[in-house]
């Protein structure tokens, strides 16, 4: 009986996933249905038919390659400068003694908390005058400005964690300081590292105030802001929108089903502690 | 090098050890210091940037060279003149409130669901947060999709079950726009509310329930005098949070509506855009956007402020 009315408790849960990921199913189904059904009334919600034809049109009329290239690079870029940056820092400032640490934790706290549109002014004349729009290096400098805030928090408690008498074992073994970091502290710390860099390439793949501010140039556009102007140019292609949308989609949604478990520590983790 | 030779050993030593202390110091600069700088340039800069620009004439023409004329408050006073500004806080404050109500009612009742063990429970509850990793970008076209005057799902299914008459243009609709920005907020903030919430729960000893069971408590004074008042601190967290986040909100809206139509949706966020990268209004647009950070602030320290006291609890 008990067992019954858990399974009964599944079966809720099913039906309450499926409305709530509606829209993400509806967003593929439409980009698999022939052009024709897609405005049917009542809405076809199983497809009769699955039509491949706008994949092809999008991959080879748009720029949507180059980019999902882009967005790769930024993406990636953005991960490894705001890691290098922060684990470090990170660790500087739970286990080292030294001054400031108060200032680098509330400039970090506090610069989660303000919208991104107030960067994106000063970066655009900033990289105006050094010549970093339409540039890798600009969008990753942009986009680690957001992530290395919150990936310092969270990667303090995972060094705080840490006893300080590994390190200091490890220097009367003979090991620098850095040395001691990089072979004790830094295995110790990667599921740490793991959350940190799933979050900022989740921020670097997602951003769009950057990518439409910063760039011009298609050669450097990530998908967000490519997929921004083709919205502009096919605003009733939802056959059209729905596919390059689902590739948009695609790369972060992998990243987050391989690493589930990391983003659900990184949510507590960068909040509540 | 003879001057120190010449010492006497007793003075050498000391001074040895405060070189060795010396580079020791430095090399534990040297892990925090990269960090610093770069916090210095892309945050402590900007947000200076943005305060001095808020208080000069700023226009297309001086914006690289960057001597504009100083004009004191003249930006503020504009702005707060401004009617569309006073649309857009006003739209800040409903997009907030409602969105956060409903994400917190929705958040929670999932949270509650999901803290019951069955078969199944751990995969299921982890895919809500899908929505919550996709890009915004996304979600918007989803939602405008779903949401389309002629043949969106949304119609459908409400004059199916009646509760329209005919088909509604929800965001081209002066009255509908912003609730169904509101909408599709709710909808991406639900995962993140809830996943922070079950957290909350989940850290609730068992023992208080055991206990009560055995005092013959009923489910609901359960919930009523043991789950609710243990799960304040993770509620308030949250509810701060979801303020600061919804507060600074802008690619949601900026993508599915611009501020349109009419401005009915302008957020602070947006029309502060809108004045920067549309109309080239540098000193207004950031006057707007530090008052926003004041706001975003003010909420920050409370947050902070919580924080320490639960820390200290």
């Amino acid at each position: 009986m008990l067992r019954k009315r858990k399974y009964l408790l599944t079966v809720l849960s099913l039906v309450m996933l499926a409305i709530f990921l509606f829209p993400i199913y509806w967003m593929i189904i439409t980009a698999l249905k022939p052009q024709a059904t897609i405005f049917a009334y009542p809405p076809q919600f199983f497809p009769r038919q699955i039509d491949w034809s706008i994949w092809r049109t999008v991959l080879e009329r748009t720029n949507v390659a180059l980019y999902l290239k882009n967005s790769s690079i930024v993406g990636f870029g953005t991960t490894f400068l705001t890691l290098i940056l922060a684990a470090p820092a990170a660790y500087g400032v739970a286990q080292l003694p030294i001054k400031g640490k108060g200032a680098i934790i509330l400039v970090s706290l506090s610069s989660l908390m303000f919208p991104v549109v107030m960067l994106a002014t000063p970066l655009f004349v900033i990289f105006s005058q050094l010549s970093l729009t339409d540039s890798y290096i600009g969008l990753i400098f942009a986009n680690t400005a957001i992530s290395l805030p919150f990936a310092l928090v969270v990667l303090r408690p995972f060094f705080l964690s840490l006893p300080r008498e590994l390190s200091e074992a490890a220097s009367i073994d003979g090991c620098s300081a850095w040395g001691a970091f990089i072979r004790i502290m830094l295995p110790l710390a990667v599921p740490g590292l793991v959350t940190a860099g799933v979050f900022t390439f989740l921020f670097g793949w997602n951003d769009l105030v950057f990518a439409i501010t910063l760039t011009n140039n298609d050669q450097f556009r990530p998908i967000t802001a490519g997929l921004w102007t083709f919205i502009g140019r096919n605003n009733t292609d939802w056959n059209g929108v729905m596919a390059f949308s689902t590739l948009a989609m695609l790369p972060p949604l992998l990243v987050f089903l391989i690493a589930q478990r990391y983003v659900v520590s990184g949510l507590t983790a960068g909040s509540v502690k | 090098m003879k001057q120190s030779a010449s010492k006497p050993q007793s003075l050498a030593k000391p001074k040895r050890r405060s070189w060795h202390k010396l580079s020791k110091t430095l090399t534990n600069y040297s892990f925090v210091l990269p960090a610093a700088i770069f916090l210095l340039f892309f945050i402590a800069y900007p947000v200076f940037f943005n305060i001095r620009i808020s208080f000069q004439d700023l226009k297309a023409i001086n914006l690289l060279s960057g001597d504009a004329p100083w004009v004191g408050l003249a930006n503020y006073r504009k702005v707060l003149a401004n009617p569309v500004f006073l649309q857009a806080a006003r739209n800040t404050l409903v997009f907030t409130s409602g969105s956060i109500v409903f994400q917190l009612l929705f958040g929670l009742g999932l949270a509650l669901f999901y803290n019951i063990e069955f078969p199944g429970n751990k995969i299921m509850r982890g895919l809500y947060l899908i929505a919550w990793t996709i890009p915004i970008i996304v979600v918007t076209s989803i939602f405008r999709w779903l949401l389309d005057g002629q043949a969106g799902v949304v119609n459908w299914l409400l004059l199916s079950l009646g509760l329209i008459s005919e088909k509604i243009s929800w965001l081209s609709n002066i009255d509908l726009a912003l609730p169904a920005l509101i909408f599709i907020n709710v909808w991406l903030g639900i995962p993140f509310n809830m996943a922070l919430l079950l957290a909350g729960l989940q850290g609730i000893p068992k023992e208080l329930y055991e206990a009560a069971s055995i005092d013959g408590a009923s489910r609901v004074s359960k919930l009523r005098f043991i789950t609710l008042p243990m799960l304040r601190p993770a509620l308030i967290a949250v509810f701060l949070l979801g303020l600061i986040y919804t507060f600074k909100v802008f690619d949601l809206v900026w993508a599915t509506t611009q501020g349109g139509p009419f401005n009915a949706t302008h957020l602070v966020s947006t029309v502060a855009f809108r004045a920067i990268f549309s109309q080239f209004l540098f000193g207004e647009g950031a006057a707007m956007l530090n008052l926003l950070f004041i706001v975003l602030f003010g909420i920050s320290l409370l947050y902070l402020w919580n924080l320490q006291n639960e820390e200290q609890n």
